[in-house]
Protein backbone atom coordinates (compact mmCIF):
# COMPACT_ATOMS: atom_id res chain seq x y z
CA UNK A 1 0.00 0.00 0.00
CA UNK A 2 2.94 2.14 0.57
CA UNK A 3 4.93 1.47 -2.54
CA UNK A 4 1.47 2.51 -4.42
CA UNK A 5 1.11 5.96 -2.57
CA UNK A 6 4.46 6.41 -2.91
CA UNK A 7 3.95 6.25 -6.76
CA UNK A 8 0.99 8.25 -6.75
CA UNK A 9 3.23 10.95 -5.41
CA UNK A 10 5.87 10.31 -7.23
CA UNK A 11 3.32 11.06 -10.10
CA UNK A 12 1.39 14.25 -9.25
CA UNK A 13 5.27 15.41 -8.36
CA UNK A 14 6.64 14.77 -11.58
CA UNK A 15 3.34 16.05 -13.46
CA UNK A 16 3.90 19.37 -11.24
CA UNK A 17 7.29 19.61 -12.21
CA UNK A 18 6.24 19.29 -16.02
CA UNK A 19 3.42 22.01 -15.56
CA UNK A 20 4.17 23.71 -12.13
CA UNK A 21 0.04 24.20 -12.33
CA UNK A 22 -0.66 24.00 -8.60
CA UNK A 23 2.78 25.73 -7.74
CA UNK A 24 2.33 28.70 -9.49
CA UNK A 25 -1.22 29.09 -8.60
CA UNK A 26 -0.53 28.94 -4.70
CA UNK A 27 2.88 30.88 -5.20
CA UNK A 28 1.09 33.64 -6.83
CA UNK A 29 -1.61 34.39 -4.78
CA UNK A 30 0.87 34.25 -1.84
CA UNK A 31 3.12 36.44 -3.07
CA UNK A 32 -0.20 38.70 -4.26
CA UNK A 33 -2.04 38.35 -0.74
CA UNK A 34 1.25 39.31 0.82
CA UNK A 35 1.90 42.46 -1.35
CA UNK A 36 -1.69 43.72 -0.84
CA UNK A 37 -1.75 43.05 3.04
CA UNK A 38 1.63 44.51 3.73
CA UNK A 39 0.85 47.35 1.25
CA UNK A 40 -2.34 47.83 3.08
CA UNK A 41 -1.26 48.28 6.58
CA UNK A 42 1.94 50.47 5.30
CA UNK A 43 5.00 51.12 6.62
CA UNK A 44 3.89 52.99 9.59
CA UNK A 45 2.55 49.90 11.00
CA UNK A 46 3.46 49.21 14.67
CA UNK A 47 3.60 45.36 14.52
CA UNK A 48 1.11 44.27 16.70
CA UNK A 49 2.13 40.28 16.73
CA UNK A 50 -1.59 39.28 17.27
CA UNK A 51 -2.58 41.13 13.95
CA UNK A 52 0.60 40.13 12.18
CA UNK A 53 0.08 36.17 13.52
CA UNK A 54 -3.11 36.39 11.55
CA UNK A 55 -2.01 38.24 8.68
CA UNK A 56 0.78 35.38 8.05
CA UNK A 57 -1.91 32.46 8.73
CA UNK A 58 -5.04 34.37 6.33
CA UNK A 59 -2.45 34.48 3.55
CA UNK A 60 -1.28 30.72 4.26
CA UNK A 61 -5.10 29.29 4.56
CA UNK A 62 -6.13 31.38 1.12
CA UNK A 63 -3.21 30.46 -0.44
CA UNK A 64 -3.55 26.60 0.45
CA UNK A 65 -7.11 26.63 -0.74
CA UNK A 66 -6.20 28.15 -3.89
CA UNK A 67 -3.73 25.36 -4.86
CA UNK A 68 -4.26 22.30 -2.65
CA UNK A 69 -7.60 21.63 -3.87
CA UNK A 70 -6.60 20.80 -7.38
CA UNK A 71 -5.39 17.46 -6.38
CA UNK A 72 -8.47 15.70 -7.67
CA UNK A 73 -10.29 17.89 -9.58
CA UNK A 74 -6.94 17.98 -12.59
CA UNK A 75 -7.50 14.01 -12.55
CA UNK A 76 -11.24 14.30 -13.48
CA UNK A 77 -10.62 17.11 -16.08
CA UNK A 78 -8.02 15.23 -17.43
CA UNK A 79 -10.35 11.99 -17.33
CA UNK A 80 -7.39 9.87 -15.46
CA UNK A 81 -9.47 9.34 -12.38
CA UNK A 82 -11.01 5.81 -13.41
CA UNK A 83 -7.77 4.23 -14.64
CA UNK A 84 -6.14 5.93 -11.18
CA UNK A 85 -8.89 4.02 -9.60
CA UNK A 86 -7.81 0.77 -11.51
CA UNK A 87 -4.31 0.93 -10.30
CA UNK A 88 -4.30 2.19 -6.80
CA UNK A 89 -6.39 1.31 -4.05
CA UNK A 90 -8.02 4.43 -2.18
CA UNK A 91 -6.06 4.99 0.90
CA UNK A 92 -3.14 5.09 -1.43
CA UNK A 93 -4.52 7.62 -3.67
CA UNK A 94 -5.32 9.27 -0.33
CA UNK A 95 -1.61 9.21 1.42
CA UNK A 96 -0.33 10.45 -2.11
CA UNK A 97 -2.09 12.89 -2.88
CA UNK A 98 -1.98 13.96 0.77
CA UNK A 99 1.64 14.08 0.73
CA UNK A 100 1.75 16.42 -2.99
CA UNK A 101 -0.58 18.74 -0.97
CA UNK A 102 1.57 18.82 2.24
CA UNK A 103 5.01 19.16 0.35
CA UNK A 104 3.52 21.93 -1.49
CA UNK A 105 1.92 23.32 1.73
CA UNK A 106 5.32 23.18 2.76
CA UNK A 107 6.84 25.18 0.10
CA UNK A 108 4.63 27.54 0.05
CA UNK A 109 5.47 28.57 3.26
CA UNK A 110 9.21 28.37 3.08
CA UNK A 111 8.67 31.19 0.50
CA UNK A 112 6.26 33.23 2.20
CA UNK A 113 7.73 33.36 5.77
CA UNK A 114 11.05 34.54 5.61
CA UNK A 115 9.33 37.38 2.88
CA UNK A 116 6.75 38.09 5.24
CA UNK A 117 9.57 38.77 8.22
CA UNK A 118 11.24 41.09 5.98
CA UNK A 119 8.55 42.63 4.99
CA UNK A 120 7.21 43.74 8.55
CA UNK A 121 10.82 43.50 10.16
CA UNK A 122 9.68 41.18 12.37
CA UNK A 123 11.84 38.15 13.92
CA UNK A 124 10.46 35.56 16.22
CA UNK A 125 11.71 34.89 19.76
CA UNK A 126 11.38 31.05 19.35
CA UNK A 127 12.21 29.71 15.82
CA UNK A 128 11.60 25.83 16.94
CA UNK A 129 8.56 27.15 18.32
CA UNK A 130 7.53 28.58 15.01
CA UNK A 131 8.65 25.49 13.10
CA UNK A 132 6.60 23.27 15.80
CA UNK A 133 3.52 24.91 15.00
CA UNK A 134 3.88 25.26 11.39
CA UNK A 135 4.82 21.70 11.30
CA UNK A 136 1.65 20.82 12.64
CA UNK A 137 -0.64 22.85 11.14
CA UNK A 138 0.66 21.94 7.93
CA UNK A 139 -0.28 18.51 8.90
CA UNK A 140 -3.63 19.42 9.77
CA UNK A 141 -4.36 21.89 7.13
CA UNK A 142 -3.22 19.65 4.23
CA UNK A 143 -5.03 16.95 5.45
CA UNK A 144 -8.89 18.58 5.35
CA UNK A 145 -7.94 20.70 2.45
CA UNK A 146 -6.85 16.80 0.48
CA UNK A 147 -10.26 15.30 2.13
CA UNK A 148 -12.77 18.63 0.79
CA UNK A 149 -10.96 18.09 -2.63
CA UNK A 150 -11.47 13.90 -2.75
CA UNK A 151 -15.19 14.69 -1.88
CA UNK A 152 -15.65 17.63 -4.01
CA UNK A 153 -13.94 16.20 -7.30
CA UNK A 154 -17.27 13.79 -6.99
CA UNK A 155 -19.68 16.72 -6.69
CA UNK A 156 -20.69 18.96 -9.21
CA UNK A 157 -19.32 23.28 -9.11
CA UNK A 158 -16.22 21.88 -7.35
CA UNK A 159 -14.45 25.18 -7.50
CA UNK A 160 -16.26 27.33 -6.04
CA UNK A 161 -17.40 24.99 -3.05
CA UNK A 162 -14.06 24.54 -1.35
CA UNK A 163 -13.17 27.46 1.21
CA UNK A 164 -17.33 27.09 1.39
CA UNK A 165 -16.32 23.32 2.68
CA UNK A 166 -12.89 24.16 3.85
CA UNK A 167 -12.76 26.87 5.79
CA UNK A 168 -15.39 26.34 8.54
CA UNK A 169 -13.10 22.68 9.01
CA UNK A 170 -9.73 24.06 9.49
CA UNK A 171 -11.19 26.82 11.81
CA UNK A 172 -9.75 24.60 15.09
CA UNK A 173 -6.12 24.22 13.51
CA UNK A 174 -6.16 27.92 12.16
CA UNK A 175 -6.71 29.56 15.57
CA UNK A 176 -4.40 27.58 17.36
CA UNK A 177 -1.91 28.38 14.36
CA UNK A 178 -2.28 32.08 14.65
CA UNK A 179 -2.28 31.95 19.23
CA UNK A 180 0.62 29.74 18.74
CA UNK A 181 2.93 31.71 16.38
CA UNK A 182 1.56 34.73 18.15
CA UNK A 183 3.52 33.25 21.49
CA UNK A 184 6.49 32.52 19.22
CA UNK A 185 7.05 36.20 18.03
CA UNK A 186 6.82 37.63 21.84
CA UNK A 187 7.84 34.81 24.43
CA UNK A 188 10.67 32.50 24.61
CA UNK A 189 9.61 28.26 24.38
CA UNK A 190 7.12 26.35 22.43
CA UNK A 191 3.20 27.50 23.10
CA UNK A 192 2.06 23.77 24.77
CA UNK A 193 -1.39 24.33 24.63
CA UNK A 194 -1.46 25.34 20.91
CA UNK A 195 1.06 22.54 19.92
CA UNK A 196 -1.28 19.49 21.44
CA UNK A 197 -4.87 21.05 19.64
CA UNK A 198 -2.54 21.11 16.25
CA UNK A 199 -1.34 17.86 17.15
CA UNK A 200 -4.85 16.73 17.83
CA UNK A 201 -6.41 17.84 15.17
CA UNK A 202 -4.14 16.73 12.67
CA UNK A 203 -4.58 13.16 14.28
CA UNK A 204 -8.09 12.82 14.26
CA UNK A 205 -8.09 14.01 10.33
CA UNK A 206 -5.30 11.40 9.34
CA UNK A 207 -7.28 9.05 11.14
CA UNK A 208 -10.52 9.77 9.91
CA UNK A 209 -9.28 10.05 6.22
CA UNK A 210 -7.48 6.63 6.26
CA UNK A 211 -10.88 4.92 8.24
CA UNK A 212 -13.05 6.58 5.72
CA UNK A 213 -10.84 6.19 2.51
CA UNK A 214 -12.60 3.56 1.19
CA UNK A 215 -15.90 5.70 0.83
CA UNK A 216 -14.19 8.75 0.44
CA UNK A 217 -12.81 7.22 -3.53
CA UNK A 218 -15.27 5.18 -3.92
CA UNK A 219 -16.67 5.86 -7.56
CA UNK B 1 -52.76 14.95 18.15
CA UNK B 2 -52.33 14.09 22.17
CA UNK B 3 -48.56 14.51 21.85
CA UNK B 4 -48.69 18.07 20.49
CA UNK B 5 -51.04 19.70 22.97
CA UNK B 6 -49.33 18.15 25.63
CA UNK B 7 -45.99 19.85 24.60
CA UNK B 8 -47.54 22.82 23.76
CA UNK B 9 -49.07 23.06 27.26
CA UNK B 10 -45.48 21.70 28.87
CA UNK B 11 -43.93 24.06 26.88
CA UNK B 12 -45.98 26.73 27.85
CA UNK B 13 -45.95 26.27 31.69
CA UNK B 14 -42.20 26.31 31.36
CA UNK B 15 -42.09 29.92 29.92
CA UNK B 16 -44.54 30.90 32.51
CA UNK B 17 -42.42 29.24 35.20
CA UNK B 18 -38.97 30.72 33.80
CA UNK B 19 -40.83 34.48 34.59
CA UNK B 20 -42.72 33.57 37.70
CA UNK B 21 -41.47 30.88 39.57
CA UNK B 22 -37.82 30.67 38.67
CA UNK B 23 -35.49 33.13 40.81
CA UNK B 24 -33.36 35.95 39.12
CA UNK B 25 -29.80 34.98 39.21
CA UNK B 26 -26.49 37.00 40.70
CA UNK B 27 -25.26 39.25 38.61
CA UNK B 28 -27.21 37.98 35.36
CA UNK B 29 -30.23 39.94 36.72
CA UNK B 30 -33.20 39.54 33.81
CA UNK B 31 -31.05 38.20 31.35
CA UNK B 32 -31.59 34.76 33.46
CA UNK B 33 -34.33 34.05 31.60
CA UNK B 34 -32.72 33.89 28.48
CA UNK B 35 -31.18 30.33 30.33
CA UNK B 36 -34.26 28.48 30.08
CA UNK B 37 -34.13 28.83 26.21
CA UNK B 38 -30.37 29.56 25.16
CA UNK B 39 -28.46 26.52 26.76
CA UNK B 40 -31.67 23.98 25.61
CA UNK B 41 -30.95 24.84 21.87
CA UNK B 42 -27.60 24.68 21.90
CA UNK B 43 -27.89 21.34 23.71
CA UNK B 44 -30.45 20.33 21.02
CA UNK B 45 -27.98 21.63 17.99
CA UNK B 46 -25.20 19.12 19.77
CA UNK B 47 -27.87 16.30 20.22
CA UNK B 48 -29.05 16.98 16.28
CA UNK B 49 -25.27 16.75 15.19
CA UNK B 50 -24.93 13.64 17.20
CA UNK B 51 -27.89 11.81 15.52
CA UNK B 52 -26.74 13.26 12.09
CA UNK B 53 -23.34 11.52 12.80
CA UNK B 54 -25.00 8.27 13.97
CA UNK B 55 -26.96 8.20 10.74
CA UNK B 56 -24.22 9.03 8.49
CA UNK B 57 -21.86 5.95 10.05
CA UNK B 58 -25.50 3.94 9.76
CA UNK B 59 -25.59 4.73 6.01
CA UNK B 60 -22.22 4.01 5.65
CA UNK B 61 -22.60 0.24 6.62
CA UNK B 62 -26.25 0.05 5.21
CA UNK B 63 -26.37 2.21 2.19
CA UNK B 64 -29.96 2.52 2.88
CA UNK B 65 -30.97 6.13 1.43
CA UNK B 66 -33.56 6.39 4.82
CA UNK B 67 -30.64 6.41 6.67
CA UNK B 68 -29.33 9.44 4.85
CA UNK B 69 -32.24 11.20 4.57
CA UNK B 70 -32.55 11.17 8.74
CA UNK B 71 -28.65 12.34 8.74
CA UNK B 72 -29.93 15.09 6.79
CA UNK B 73 -32.72 15.94 8.44
CA UNK B 74 -30.89 16.15 11.60
CA UNK B 75 -28.15 18.34 9.87
CA UNK B 76 -31.30 20.69 9.16
CA UNK B 77 -32.60 20.98 12.44
CA UNK B 78 -28.98 20.83 13.69
CA UNK B 79 -28.46 24.43 12.07
CA UNK B 80 -32.05 25.87 12.59
CA UNK B 81 -31.31 24.96 16.61
CA UNK B 82 -27.68 26.67 16.11
CA UNK B 83 -28.95 29.57 14.50
CA UNK B 84 -31.20 29.70 17.81
CA UNK B 85 -28.65 29.13 19.66
CA UNK B 86 -26.45 31.70 17.91
CA UNK B 87 -29.03 34.50 17.87
CA UNK B 88 -30.16 34.18 22.32
CA UNK B 89 -26.65 34.02 22.51
CA UNK B 90 -26.26 37.32 20.87
CA UNK B 91 -29.25 38.58 22.76
CA UNK B 92 -27.44 37.81 25.95
CA UNK B 93 -24.30 39.08 24.99
CA UNK B 94 -26.04 42.59 24.01
CA UNK B 95 -27.87 42.63 27.47
CA UNK B 96 -24.69 41.60 29.78
CA UNK B 97 -21.86 43.31 27.97
CA UNK B 98 -23.65 45.95 25.71
CA UNK B 99 -22.92 44.27 22.39
CA UNK B 100 -24.87 41.72 20.16
CA UNK B 101 -21.68 40.41 18.99
CA UNK B 102 -17.85 40.42 20.91
CA UNK B 103 -16.20 37.74 19.48
CA UNK B 104 -16.20 35.63 22.38
CA UNK B 105 -14.58 32.08 22.26
CA UNK B 106 -17.78 30.52 22.46
CA UNK B 107 -20.06 32.58 20.46
CA UNK B 108 -17.39 32.10 17.45
CA UNK B 109 -17.40 28.28 18.51
CA UNK B 110 -21.19 28.11 18.14
CA UNK B 111 -20.88 30.13 14.83
CA UNK B 112 -18.31 28.13 13.08
CA UNK B 113 -20.48 24.93 14.19
CA UNK B 114 -23.38 26.49 12.26
CA UNK B 115 -20.92 27.18 9.38
CA UNK B 116 -20.14 24.04 9.04
CA UNK B 117 -23.05 22.06 8.98
CA UNK B 118 -24.39 24.89 6.56
CA UNK B 119 -21.46 23.43 4.33
CA UNK B 120 -22.81 20.06 4.80
CA UNK B 121 -26.16 21.40 3.59
CA UNK B 122 -24.33 23.28 0.34
CA UNK B 123 -22.68 20.15 -0.21
CA UNK B 124 -25.77 17.86 -0.21
CA UNK B 125 -27.15 20.42 -2.91
CA UNK B 126 -24.36 20.61 -5.12
CA UNK B 127 -24.51 16.74 -5.79
CA UNK B 128 -27.59 15.65 -7.36
CA UNK B 129 -27.34 11.83 -7.75
CA UNK B 130 -28.73 10.65 -4.64
CA UNK B 131 -26.59 7.70 -4.03
CA UNK B 132 -23.40 9.98 -4.72
CA UNK B 133 -24.97 12.52 -2.34
CA UNK B 134 -25.31 10.40 0.46
CA UNK B 135 -22.08 8.87 0.76
CA UNK B 136 -20.29 12.36 0.37
CA UNK B 137 -22.38 13.99 2.61
CA UNK B 138 -22.22 11.13 5.46
CA UNK B 139 -18.07 11.46 4.96
CA UNK B 140 -18.51 15.24 5.32
CA UNK B 141 -20.71 14.74 8.09
CA UNK B 142 -18.45 12.04 10.25
CA UNK B 143 -15.49 14.99 9.27
CA UNK B 144 -17.58 17.47 11.12
CA UNK B 145 -18.60 15.22 13.49
CA UNK B 146 -15.29 14.44 14.73
CA UNK B 147 -14.20 18.06 14.98
CA UNK B 148 -17.23 19.18 16.64
CA UNK B 149 -15.83 17.98 20.20
CA UNK B 150 -12.69 20.05 19.67
CA UNK B 151 -14.84 23.61 18.47
CA UNK B 152 -17.35 22.85 21.34
CA UNK B 153 -14.91 22.09 24.56
CA UNK B 154 -11.60 23.17 23.16
CA UNK B 155 -11.49 26.10 21.52
CA UNK B 156 -13.43 28.13 24.23
CA UNK B 157 -10.91 26.95 26.68
CA UNK B 158 -7.81 28.04 24.63
CA UNK B 159 -8.58 32.10 24.60
CA UNK B 160 -10.15 34.14 27.63
CA UNK B 161 -13.57 34.07 27.50
CA UNK B 162 -16.67 36.83 29.23
CA UNK B 163 -19.18 33.56 28.77
CA UNK B 164 -20.43 32.08 32.12
CA UNK B 165 -19.23 28.99 33.16
CA UNK B 166 -21.43 25.78 31.48
CA UNK B 167 -24.01 24.86 34.15
CA UNK B 168 -21.49 21.78 35.70
CA UNK B 169 -18.76 23.63 36.18
CA UNK B 170 -15.21 22.75 35.37
CA UNK B 171 -14.77 21.72 38.97
CA UNK B 172 -17.90 19.69 38.69
CA UNK B 173 -20.34 21.95 40.55
CA UNK B 174 -23.94 22.75 40.00
CA UNK B 175 -23.98 26.42 40.56
CA UNK B 176 -27.47 27.42 40.34
CA UNK B 177 -30.19 27.59 42.62
CA UNK B 178 -32.93 24.83 43.13
CA UNK B 179 -36.12 26.47 41.36
CA UNK B 180 -33.80 27.64 38.45
CA UNK B 181 -32.18 24.08 38.16
CA UNK B 182 -35.57 22.59 38.04
CA UNK B 183 -37.03 24.72 35.18
CA UNK B 184 -33.99 24.65 33.32
CA UNK B 185 -34.37 20.66 33.05
CA UNK B 186 -37.84 20.65 32.41
CA UNK B 187 -36.98 23.25 29.45
CA UNK B 188 -34.08 21.04 28.63
CA UNK B 189 -36.73 17.79 28.38
CA UNK B 190 -39.34 20.45 26.53
CA UNK B 191 -36.83 21.09 23.81
CA UNK B 192 -35.38 17.66 23.74
CA UNK B 193 -38.80 16.38 23.02
CA UNK B 194 -39.38 19.02 20.40
CA UNK B 195 -36.47 18.53 18.66
CA UNK B 196 -37.29 14.59 18.20
CA UNK B 197 -41.07 15.49 17.21
CA UNK B 198 -39.81 17.80 14.60
CA UNK B 199 -37.31 15.62 13.55
CA UNK B 200 -39.88 12.46 13.36
CA UNK B 201 -42.38 14.53 10.81
CA UNK B 202 -39.43 15.66 8.62
CA UNK B 203 -37.56 12.36 8.44
CA UNK B 204 -41.84 10.70 7.59
CA UNK B 205 -41.91 13.58 4.78
CA UNK B 206 -38.83 13.26 3.40
CA UNK B 207 -38.96 9.30 3.38
CA UNK B 208 -42.43 9.62 1.53
CA UNK B 209 -40.89 12.11 -0.93
CA UNK B 210 -38.11 9.62 -1.51
CA UNK B 211 -41.22 6.86 -2.34
CA UNK B 212 -42.86 9.24 -4.76
CA UNK B 213 -39.97 10.47 -7.10
CA UNK B 214 -38.62 6.24 -7.05
CA UNK B 215 -35.46 7.13 -5.38
CA UNK B 216 -36.22 4.97 -2.09
CA UNK B 217 -38.63 1.58 -2.05
CA UNK B 218 -39.12 1.82 1.20
CA UNK B 219 -39.72 -1.01 3.83
CA UNK B 220 -43.23 -2.18 5.33
CA UNK B 221 -42.86 -0.02 8.23
CA UNK B 222 -40.73 3.26 7.87
CA UNK B 223 -38.37 3.50 11.08
CA UNK B 224 -37.94 6.75 11.65
CA UNK B 225 -34.88 7.17 14.63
Amino acid sequence: MMRAAWAVFAKDVRTELRARYALSATFVFALSTLAIVSYAVGPSFGGRPELLAAFLWTVLLFSASAGLAQAFVREVERKTWFTLRLVAPPTAILLGKWAVNLVLLAATEALIVPMFLALFGIGFRSVFGFLAVTALATVGLSAAITLVAALLAQARAHGALVSALAFPLVFVPVMAAITGTRHTLVEPGVPPTELRILAAYAGVLVAMGLVLAEHVLED
Amino acid sequence: MVWRWGLFLYMSIVTVAAFLYAPMAKKLYEQTRIIYWHIPVAWVTVVAFLVCGWQSVRYLMTRDLADDARAASAATLGVLFCALATVTGAIFSKGMWGAYWNWDPRQTSIFFLLLIYAAYLTLRSATPEPARRARLAAVYGLFAAAITPLLIFVVPRLFFTLHPDPIVNTSGKLEMHPRMFQVFMASLVGFTVLFFWVYALDVRVRLAAMRAEGEWAGTGKDRVA
